[in-house]
């Protein structure tokens, strides 16, 4: 039982070992069990864009997270936690609990049970035929957990980056506290809906003790490969994320600034936001009505008075209130990585609940962000058919190398 | 309280049979065939001939009722006039359809002063001061429906005769708004909470009636009619929605003068605007859709009157405001799409029935009152409605 104490953390076969029950300490004899079969440390070949040839592995290691500049998947959850271990120690095992999750799933393994028929399963299983498919996980921290706004219960307020606080009050929202916020965020992503809900499932089996959960989306997306993929409203969304994606883009954009504390350099900022979108509404709504709200073309993507989608926009071609002009007279960048969500019937209206998940990621949201969605609670004209219902922001830290759990540098240094 | 419905549907029968009756016309019309065609407009000249008989007729009867309805209200015969009121509606239903189809414009009048004649006819309390008014401008309309002569204008004059129409109710509306928001801002200066709750929603209702127009004047309308969740900085926040705060939560109007004196001010503004405003037959028919629109997401959701949850109030002036717009284009519709109409007719019907049905008294109770499942009653019909007029575009 030696692995708990191992500081960097366990080795991906000392975790395999280990039975699910880790926030509360329990740890199963290592011997008997059958140790998952995967392809550790083979010849893999890692392509551009992190995911890794024939396996559909996406690489968790490196400078940064996966799961922020990862080519979308189609499926994701997002999960917010509230933390309630007794003390920075506790919170630790949960993060290398977490750590050895994500480095297993995100490498297509799955836990193996041992051989005593009367314990619960180690693993929930329903992965066990599934490949890895582009598995990402992303972690974030949200204020309270640098003790913004409450007690400082883990005496992280020192470390609390520059940048890190809930988006204020905007024009036109309806927030709901309990989606809201939170102290750390998880968002899961993959081409396979299964593999994805397993992920999740299992971060807050995990979490047991540890962290209870305070709200879960989960949100689909799709398009075809190297085409913008389409919000609920049929427009395509995030057209303007081309303009930044290159190394010195993402640099620009996305990674936090030299000035930042050090557990987040490589890291960056996540921006949420639930907007439910009024489909019913819209759907009646004319196309003449449909375009000028958006300023782009529904078919083609391309902006008022262009050809193509990625044609430079001219602000002057399109309505004052239309939503593209409004996020160019911003004149900022943010990565966006959103997701389409529906969530059941409203019973009162009898309308389907359904909507965006709104992320995205940027270096400097009081920059690049709550002065882009300020300008636009107040005058675009989307606003006509959605509405924010919840809201959030967190700092990503860094990348982790293999050995190291996620947020090292900011619990231990 | 079906039995407007009802009525309505076993009319529909008939309508559809003409509709079709039409479509086949217009299809011979294009037809070189001499032959046909020639029996055709025969047969044209017959129904219509019919039509304008069963209309005289009608006209005739309804006229009887209303001198009926007229001496009740003399004699202040209050359960005479609740029985007669529903007589009226009931002859009016009998042939309304064909009026519709030969007479838009007539049709119209006429229908303005049926429906309060009817709803009047639901409430314990009569209105004889009231209702003698109306009844004498129905008896006007029924004059001037009996003198009617046919349309000859083409579908764009018709449109623009649409417009003018139109833009006579929006005008008589805004000047209502002036009246009404003058008692109540002075009732608010004064510190009348009672007297300032009585005419709050009257002035509400005026302009959610022509809510998209008066939207069209920059940032007048977030002056008078922002809610509170629109707001970015509270202490800007101005309007009636501050003032239905101070009434209904605050219950107290210290401190409100300020936003009265505004408040009078910016809709006098409005009402300079809107009397030069310029509205061309596109901007009419999408206004109508907003306004069905704007009760669909603020409305239905109880929070544009927050404090007060009158939501109803605006709720129905959003259809009513709808409805004008859909009874100014009743002639195009006739030219280009008369199943449409036929819907529409039925729909707006359908709908009135229900939000009357949270009437006592002739006033709506409060939105909080209302269940999940009524309020999504109203819901589904307001999409059925919505749809419906989602498709009026085509007569552009």
């Amino acid at each position: 039982m030696g692995e708990q104490s191992n500081k960097g953390g366990m080795s991906r076969l000392d975790f395999l070992k280990m039975s699910a029950v880790a926030g509360v300490g329990l740890v199963v004899g290592g011997t008997g069990m059958k140790v998952i079969e995967r392809a550790v440390g083979s010849d893999r070949h890692t392509a551009v864009d992190g995911s890794i040839e024939g396996e559909q592995v996406v690489e968790m290691y490196g400078e940064h997270q996966a799961g922020i500049v990862t080519p979308q998947q189609t499926y994701m959850y997002l999960a917010s936690f509230k933390i309630i271990a007794a003390d920075r120690a506790a919170l630790i095992r949960l993060m290398k609990d977490w750590t050895k999750f994500s480095d297993l799933s995100t490498s297509g393994g799955t836990m193996r049970t041992g051989d005593n028929p009367m314990l619960p399963p180690s693993d929930t299983g329903e992965t066990y035929d599934l490949p890895a498919s582009r598995l990402t996980v992303t972690f974030g921290f949200g204020p309270s957990l640098f003790g913004v706004g409450g007690t400082d219960r883990y005496g992280l307020a020192g470390k609390l980056p520059n940048y890190l606080k809930d988006i204020p009050r905007m024009p036109r929202e309806k927030l709901d506290a309990a989606l809201s916020g939170g102290d750390v965020v998880v968002q899961v992503c993959a081409d396979d809906q299964q593999v994805a809900f397993h992920a999740i499932r299992n971060f807050i089996r995990l979490s047991t003790g540890a962290a209870t959960l305070n709200w879960l989306n989960e949100g689909f997306i799709s398009g075809r490969p190297g085409t913008t993929p389409r919000n609920l409203f049929g427009f395509k969304d995030g057209t303007a994320n081309v303009l930044h994606q290159t190394t010195e883009g993402y640099d620009q954009v996305v990674w936090a600034g030299e000035d930042e504390p050090e557990w987040i350099k490589g890291g960056t900022y996540m921006a949420f936001r639930k907007i439910r979108m009024l489909l019913e509404v819209w759907d009646r709504s004319s196309m003449a009505e449909q375009q000028d709200t958006f300023g782009r073309y529904k078919e083609s993507g391309a902006a008022y008075g262009k050809q193509g989608e990625f044609d430079e926009v001219d602000s002057a071609k399109l309505p004052d209130t239309a939503h593209v002009r409004l996020a160019k007279e911003s004149k900022q960048l943010i990565h966006r990585r959103g997701y389409s969500y529906t969530d059941g019937v409203d019973p009162r209206t009898g309308n389907v609940n359904a909507g965006l998940l709104f992320i995205s990621y940027q270096r400097n949201p009081d920059e690049q962000f709550i002065p882009m969605l300020k300008l636009m609670q107040n005058n675009d004209k989307l606003n006509e058919y959605t509405l924010h219902i919840a809201s959030g922001m967190f700092a990503c830290p860094g990348g982790i190398r293999q050995g190291e759990y996620i947020g090292q540098k900011l619990f231990e240094s | 309280m079906h039995a407007r419905t009802s009525n309505r549907f076993s009319k529909l029968g008939y309508i559809g049979m003409s509709a079709l009756l039409a479509a086949t016309l217009a299809a011979c019309g294009n037809n070189n065939d001499a032959e046909p065609a020639a029996s055709v407009s025969a047969q044209q000249s017959e129904s219509q001939a019919s039509d304008n008989s069963a209309i005289q007729e009608g006209t005739t009867k309804l006229q009887e009722v209303t001198k009926q309805l007229q001496d009740a209200i003399g004699s202040q015969n209050a359960d005479e006039v609740k029985k007669l009121g529903k007589s009226v509606n009931d002859a009016w239903l009998a042939y309304e359809n064909s009026v519709r189809q030969a007479f838009p414009l007539e049709y119209v009048e006429v229908e303005k002063y049926v429906m309060p004649i009817y709803s009047a006819s639901a409430y314990d309390k009569v209105d004889f001061e009231a209702l003698t008014a109306t009844a004498a401008k129905l008896q006007d309309a029924l004059v001037a429906l009996k003198n009617a002569k046919p349309t000859t204008a083409n579908t764009s004059e018709l449109l623009l005769k649409a417009v003018d129409n139109y833009k006579a109710y929006v005008q008589e509306q805004m000047d209502q708004m002036v009246d009404r928001t003058k008692l109540f801002t002075e009732a608010v200066i004064a510190g009348n909470i009672d007297e300032a709750k009585r005419l709050y929603p009257l002035t509400r209702v005026n302009y959610e009636r022509i809510e998209p127009i008066a939207e069209s004047f920059g940032d007048l309308d977030p002056r008078i009619d922002a809610r509170e969740a629109d707001v970015e900085d509270l202490s800007t926040w101005t309007g009636i929605h501050r003032i239905e705060k101070a009434l209904w939560v605050e219950k107290s109007l210290e401190g409100m003068d300020q936003y009265a004196d505004q408040l009078i001010k910016d809709v006098q503004e409005l009402q300079r605007k809107v009397s030069t405003f310029e509205l061309e037959p596109k901007g009419m028919v999408a206004g109508a859709m907003e306004l069905l629109n704007e009760a669909a997401t603020s409305k239905i959701t109880g929070e544009e009157e927050i404090f007060s949850h009158l939501d109803l109030v605006d709720f129905a002036a959003n259809v009513e405001g709808s409805k004008t717009v859909y009874l100014s284009i009743i002639p195009a519709l006739n030219e280009k799409n008369p199943d449409l109409g036929n819907q529409l007719d039925a729909q707006f019907q359908k709908i009135e029935q229900v939000l009357l049905s949270y009437q006592k008294n002739g006033e709506y109770v409060t939105y909080d009152t209302l269940t999940t499942e009524q309020i999504r009653e109203i819901s589904d019909e307001l999409s059925v409605l919505s749809t419906l007029m989602s498709q009026t575009a085509s007569i552009l």
